[in-house]
């Protein structure tokens, strides 16, 4: 390998879907064929309200540039009645705490993404990875780096 | 079979009513055949974007249910078929099906969908309406169950292409037609629907003009996976509308085209389409809807009719569209009508959505012909409305649309009630048909040390062609505790489940990953697999690298390889922490309490005694029969009276019903199965236990405070004046009826639902006594919806006076000097109207029982705004609760017809059947546990669990949560919130979580 | 006068076994090319011929029963078939495009039938690719009807033609070669459209309205073809401007 070989900057994005709705939809998207950038891997949770603050940290503890947590569309898709209302509260909060981190905002997202919205599942993960190289990777991976 | 009753029931036609009472008739221990024409299940609901009035996405709430009709193994869907033949009686019957061929063989076709990609021909999509194409070989839509292919046959030109591209050899073009005979005990049909063919209202333009389009057409233009990506678009040029007009009663109260009954359905999805086009269009979009009555008679439905007007600003206007013209040059379509002021008009739109109404099914005479069973004048199964679910052959059972049209929860209402019908008949061949698997002893791999097999799937080349399959094999070789990995063709195959089974063994593995496709579809078939391989289900994990990795980076298979290899190692490292769980089971006594002894508790209560149950009904008044003892006459004519007597003899002389009267239920404990309840009567309490409970306390009558009622003593209720008719005390000559008093109004925003169909009732009585009579109804909607249209008609043509005002301009009633007077503004004439009646009938609401909510507090279940009982989920489960076991029906759920009351109190029986009939209930091993240690009894859980399965228990003076895993729905809500992390989702505990999200960003360390 | 400024450039390839080391005589304006077997011939070679400026192309192979190759000339007669298709479509018209199946024995020298296609050409004129105002319209249909010709849909139908049209299908039925016509017409029609579309999308995003104007079709039946290319991952709709979405070619591999 060239040593000077300059690659373009990956992010890797981790996306916590729940089964029912977002899960479902990122499924539409394999089955329509829908191409979209290789950078997320997908942890499927039953609920996006299982979604516990502590495993946004970790991934971009673990070197995460970003994170995205995507549950039933508000109010009523629910399978579980109101998960992704808590989902909602603990995504809006977590966004200040990580902003103390030294990581932006903008590297957690929240989506609702419905079964029949592969589409909008490739467009959302499509927009993040080009948001992402804007912003670089996580400050967390460069400290990480410098050691 | 000692009395040679099957057990054994067929369903035709596959829509979400023939699903429902097939899971039903299943889940209660009957085989099922669910038949369908079509090639796969879930008839026009599969096609719907969104459902009012919750806004669901239609799909998204089907799906699980298809996939639950696909896996039962009490169900075997036949698709692609024909019924061609009945013979027989009830509890036996000799069925002839033709199944014809689909040129694949569907137990090797997997769905896998690469002969489509290939294939060179391209044909008509019917799913999407016409709107956009699929190839000659196809699946209707990708959520299809059975997800087997077929070869459209008309389109075909035998190329052979699909039959070497098939990796799985399942084309089979020799294939021929074949002939299934069934033996079954009873027979439901559930044949839907046939749209109204548009193109008959030539005056509307449709297949002339393209920008005229079908109600149905509209739904997959709004949807997400529909031809325009789910933006609204003009089929003529493609630009997003600006102004769209939806026509109303396109086929449906139209004697011109013959169908003169309403199709009930339309209004709403008409509503419920112009807030989703305005949801859905990015741009300023004005709706206007055309129509002649809003009938939003339903629960919650004039509350959503509310919102549109108000939220989002769609614009109502009440007239009969005479005709559309095109404006050639710009494809814009002129709107010719009359306005309520009499005056043409026209105005031009970009888009004319028409609502078009219901048909019964194409081959209604068919039918007919091979069930032996009679159609009305319409063409839809001729039913009575004190048996609303039996066709006129003993045996032979209907529900959904071919019943009447109606809407999606009415058919589910009648699915479960029909398989309720279905199922007394056979009850004696109750699990005779069905056989319960066995399952080797488990091992207990508790105390080994992880040993993970990986079986890696090619899914012929959707993944193999894209992700370098050996590769990611070998890498999985290299993963701690993973003593075995190897690829296969298909891994879902029946060959590779005992590969899977025989590796198990050879290699003592304790834990089994796939990597294939998703395990939203494919989880359950490996779990069966350990199990026959005695391991326990939940030692199994899935990576989706073939619908989230191979299908969506197909150009990059480099990249889509270390993605596979990168999610192949987080699900490594989550099999690691995996422990079995248990399925908790819980025993069920097999005993009802119904509450409530009107005409719905009791049909519950003989429905479930039918089936050899044992029932409490209690009712508080001194005397069965609730509501129906008010009602003298049907709209059809009938006597009710006769009806109630039968039936409050049948429920007396019943053996299985204990009969509480003037009796109240005065504490409810415990869970699904195993209710512990207290009954007050006659002065003493008693305690009995029972598995289910049935709510169906019914509703009241407002007592009008309006229009003088109670001050003059010509001014009554429509029961009242019913009570005068049927006694022969009326003689009045001039009668006004004024509807929706205490109804759609600020107080109660919602509809009565039955006054409409009760006034042109009493009005046609009149126009018999006495047919000098004046009758003028003063009304803001005539909601005389389905088959009572017929009767408007008839009321109309016999010079009953309709007449409409609005919330702005109420009628006056007044008492000038002893004369009664009503004051009204008519809109034909412009001017305000003085008339002197000698009676003023006021229709008023029905109202929820003052004591629904103290039965709501017993029994932990909501109520609406309005205090009638809610739902679990409006759409597809209209008699559940959220809480299991506690059911619904009735007036107590929302005003209701006779008809319609009996139909969901068969449906509750049913819906209760699913649950008594079984020994004990075996539940999804995925629930919360506590660590009692760690628990701090803060009750955060208990407040957070929407479905109420956390209790507070003392254990060991200290108060700690407790999860009734009867009642636990596993979404894991409670452990994230839970401070002091003591209680646990399992399966998707912390730390297989983290060891997940480590994993999927690094390598794993090898210890 | 104009016509006899140049001469028509013409490339012409012949099959080898045609005139097995014989002395040709053909004009000079004929650039001949040696071929195993004109069966072999790609399609979209034949295509990139004229893209690269020839006024006409002529196939020259064995007779019916004399190929080398058992039936390689009657492929390539079927491949011509389909390329007059395109190039109709294309706006250089089929005459461009002559295939004859030529035995030194039976039909004598070649030369007199070189002459007449030659004349052919001079009639219809240099390809239009040589005048400047209509070239980059002419380069995007070539453009389109190469890829139309790689399509797989297109070869498959084509590679099945025989089978189907002479033997049986897998139904055991034999389609008539009218209807496979009808069959063929349609599919080449919309692979050169939808490829068109594709082309024309690729710098820039276009509304159905543009679009419809510049392939001089009904905005209706380009949108049909729009769904289907969504469908199959050709195009997505890019954004929306006012009420008009547009639409740009995704990368096709």
């Amino acid at each position: 390998m060239s040593a000077h070989e300059k690659r373009e900057f990956e992010p890797k994005i981790v996306g916590f879907l729940c089964n029912w709705c977002s899960y479902a939809g990122a499924d539409l998207a394999g089955v329509s064929r829908i191409q979209y950038p290789p950078n997320i891997r997908v942890i499927r949770v039953m609920c996006s309200g299982r979604i516990d603050p502590v495993f946004i940290l970790e991934a971009f503890k673990n070197g995460a540039d970003g994170v995205l947590v995507s549950g039933c569309h508000l109010p009523s898709d629910c399978h579980y009645l109101s998960g992704n209302f808590k989902a909602l509260r603990r995504v809006t909060l977590l966004r200040r705490v990580i902003k103390e981190f030294g990581i932006e905002p903008e590297r957690l997202r929240l989506e609702w993404i419905s079964a029949s919205e592969g589409d909008k599942f490739a467009a959302v993960v499509r927009d993040m990875v080009e948001q992402i190289k804007k912003l670089g990777p996580s400050p967390l991976k460069m400290k990480e780096g410098e050691e | 079979m000692a009395d040679g009753k099957v057990g054994a029931v067929l369903v035709v036609g596959g829509g979400v009513a023939g699903i429902q009472a097939s899971l039903d008739l299943a889940d209660s221990g009957f085989k099922v055949y669910l038949l369908d024409e079509a090639p796969s299940i879930g008839g026009v609901m599969a096609q719907l974007d969104k459902t009012f009035p919750t806004n669901d996405c239609s799909m998204c709430i089907l799906a699980p249910k298809l996939v639950a009709a696909g896996r039962h193994s009490n169900i075997t869907l036949i698709t692609n078929a024909e019924v061609m033949a009945v013979d027989g009686e009830p509890g036996n019957f000799e069925v002839k099906i033709l199944k014809r061929s689909r040129y694949i063989n569907e137990e090797k076709c997997n769905g896998c969908g690469l002969c489509a990609q290939k294939c060179p021909v391209e044909a008509i999509d019917t799913y999407n309406k016409g709107l956009t194409d699929r190839s000659a070989i196809y699946v209707e839509f990708p959520q299809a169950v059975p997800l087997r292919f077929k070869i459209d046959r008309e389109k075909c030109i035998g190329c052979r292409t699909c039959q070497e591209v098939c990796k799985a050899n399942a084309v089979e073009y020799d294939q021929k037609d074949t002939e299934v005979v069934l033996n079954v005990g009873s027979i439901i049909l559930a044949p839907g629907f046939e749209p109204f063919d548009a193109r008959l209202k030539s005056e509307y333009g449709y297949g002339r003009y393209q920008n005229v389009v079908t109600s149905m057409e509209f739904e997959r233009i709004l949807n997400a996976s529909g031809p325009y990506g789910g933006v609204v678009l003009r089929p003529s040029d493609g630009e997003i509308p600006r102004k769209i007009a939806f026509v109303q009663c396109v086929g449906s109260r139209d004697a011109q085209v013959g169908n003169i009954y309403c199709s009930a359905a339309c209004c709403m999805y008409g509503i419920k389409e112009a807030i989703i086009a305005k949801e859905h269009v990015p741009t300023k979009l004005d709706c206007t809807m055309f129509y002649m009555d809003i009938r939003a008679y339903g629960k919650e439905f004039d509350a959503y009719y509310k919102r549109a007007q108000e939220e989002y600003s769609i614009r109502f206007v009440r007239s009969r569209v005479a005709r559309i013209t095109e404006d050639p040059s710009t494809g814009n379509l002129l709107v010719h009508y009359v306005g309520e002021d009499e005056t043409p008009r026209v105005e031009e739109f970009d888009m004319v959505v028409l609502s078009t109404g219901m048909k019964p099914p194409k081959n209604f005479e068919k039918l007919a012909k091979v069930f032996g069973i009679k159609i009305n004048k319409y063409g839809f199964c001729e039913t009575d409305p004190f048996t609303p679910l039996e066709t006129s052959k003993p045996g032979i059972y209907v529900c959904g649309a071919f019943n009447s049209p109606k809407d999606i929860p009415e058919s589910v209402a009648q699915a479960s009630g029909a398989a309720a019908k279905a199922m007394a008949v056979i009850a004696s061949g109750r699990g005779k048909l069905v056989a319960a698997k066995e399952y080797p002893p488990e091992i207990d791999v508790t105390s080994e040390e992880p040993r993970i097999g990986v079986f890696i799937c090619h899914c012929g080349i959707n993944i193999g062609g894209f992700v370098n399959v050996p590769e990611v094999v070998e890498y999985a070789k290299s993963l701690p505790n993973v003593v075995y990995a190897e690829g296969n063709l298909y891994t879902c195959s029946d060959d590779t489940q005992k590969r899977i089974r025989e590796k198990i063994q050879e290699f003592r593995l304790n834990r089994v990953v796939v990597a294939s496709c998703t395990p939203r579809t494919h989880e359950p078939l490996f779990r069966e697999t350990l199990r026959e391989a005695g391991l326990n289900p939940y030692l199994f994990e899935m990576a989706n690298i073939r619908d989230q990795c191979s299908w969506v980076h197909m150009h990059q298979p480099k990249e889509a390889t270390e993605k596979a290899k990168d999610l192949v190692r987080s699900v490594v490292a989550k099999a690691r922490l995996l422990t079995p769980l248990k399925n908790p089971t819980v025993n069920v006594t097999p005993v009802a309490l119904i509450i409530g002894g009107g005409v719905s508790g009791m049909t519950a209560a003989l429905e479930l005694a039918a089936q050899g149950f044992e029932v409490h009904l209690v009712e508080k008044e001194k005397e069965l029969g609730g509501h129906l003892r008010k009602i003298y006459y049907t709209l059809e004519g009938i006597d009710p009276q006769k009806f109630l007597n039968n039936l409050v003899k049948s429920v007396m002389e019943n053996d299985r019903i204990h009969v509480y009267l003037g009796a109240e239920v005065t504490e409810v404990s415990g869970f699904v199965g195993n209710f512990k309840s207290k009954i007050l009567h006659e002065g003493k309490e008693k305690l009995v236990e029972h598995g289910v409970v049935i709510v169906a306390v019914g509703a009241t009558e407002y007592q009008p405070k309006e229009y003088l009622y109670g001050q003059d003593p010509r001014v009554l209720t429509q029961h009242e004046l019913e009570e005068k008719l049927a006694k022969g005390e009326f003689n009045a000559k001039r009668i006004v009826m004024i509807q929706c008093v205490g109804a759609r109004n600020e107080e109660r925003p919602n509809c009565s639902r039955i006054c409409c169909g009760q006034a042109v009732k009493n009005a046609l009585k009149i126009k018999d006594v006495n047919p000098e009579a004046e009758v003028y109804v003063l009304y803001k909607d005539i909601r005389t919806y389905g088959f009572m249209e017929e009767y408007y008609r008839e009321a109309s043509e016999k010079g009953v006076l309709f007449i409409n005002y609005t919330d702005a301009c109420k009628p006056k009633v007044s008492n000038e000097n002893g004369v009664l007077k009503v004051s009204f503004w008519e809109p034909v004439l412009k001017q305000e109207v003085e008339i002197e009646p000698d009676l003023v009938i006021l229709s008023a609401a029905t109202i929820p029982n003052p004591d629904n909510k103290h039965v709501a507090e017993m029994l932990k279940v909501p109520l609406t705004k309005e205090g009638f009982f809610l739902e679990a989920h409006m759409k597809l489960r209209p008699v559940d609760f959220q809480t299991d076991g506690v059911f619904l029906c009735g007036m107590a759920h929302s005003p209701k017809f006779i008809d319609e009351c009996i139909a969901q109190a068969c449906a509750a029986a049913a819906r209760a059947a699913t649950i008594l009939s079984k020994k004990y209930l075996e539940m999804e091993g995925i629930v919360a546990n506590v660590d009692e240690d760690l628990c701090s009894g803060c009750r955060i859980c208990e407040s957070l669990c929407p479905y109420g399965a956390i209790e507070m228990t003392e254990k060991a003076g200290k108060v700690v949560a407790h999860v009734i895993e009867a009642l636990c729905k596993g979404c894991g809500v409670c452990g994230t919130a839970c401070p002091t992390k003591a209680i646990v989702l399992g399966h998707f505990t912390t730390e297989e979580i983290l060891a997940q999200v480590r994993a999927v960003l690094k390598e794993m360390i090898a210890e | 006068m104009e016509m006899e400024a140049e001469p028509p450039k013409i490339v012409c390839f012949m099959c080898n076994w045609v005139f097995c080391g014989e002395e040709l005589q053909v004009p000079y304006n004929f650039n001949v090319f040696r071929v195993p077997c004109i069966g072999r011939m790609d399609p979209v070679l034949i295509l990139e011929t004229f893209a690269n400026g020839a006024d006409g192309v002529m196939l020259v192979g064995c007779k019916p029963a004399d190929c080398h190759f058992v039936d390689g000339n009657l492929h390539a007669e079927r491949a011509v078939k389909m390329l007059k298709k395109l190039l109709n479509l294309a706006g250089l018209g089929h005459g461009r495009l002559k295939i004859i199946l030529f035995s030194p024995l039976e039909d004598g020298n070649f030369d007199k039938y070189a002459k007449e296609f030659s004349e052919e050409i001079w009639v219809l004129g240099s390809s239009p690719l040589k005048n400047a105002e209509l070239a980059p319209k002419i380069t995007a249909n070539l453009a389109a009807a190469k890829n139309a010709a790689s399509a797989f849909r297109l070869r498959v139908l084509l590679g099945r033609e025989e089978e189907l049209t002479e033997l049986e299908n897998a139904y055991g039925e034999r389609i008539s070669e009218k209807d496979y016509d009808a069959l063929l017409d349609d599919i080449v029609n919309a692979e050169f459209v939808r490829y068109k579309i594709h082309y024309l999308t690729r710098d820039k995003p276009l509304s159905v309205r543009q679009l419809a104007e510049m392939l001089g079709l009904k905005p209706s039946i380009v949108l049909r073809h729009i769904t289907n290319m969504r469908r199959k991952g050709m195009i997505s709709m890019y954004r929306v401007e006012g009420n008009t979405p547009l639409y740009k070619a995704l990368e096709v591999h």
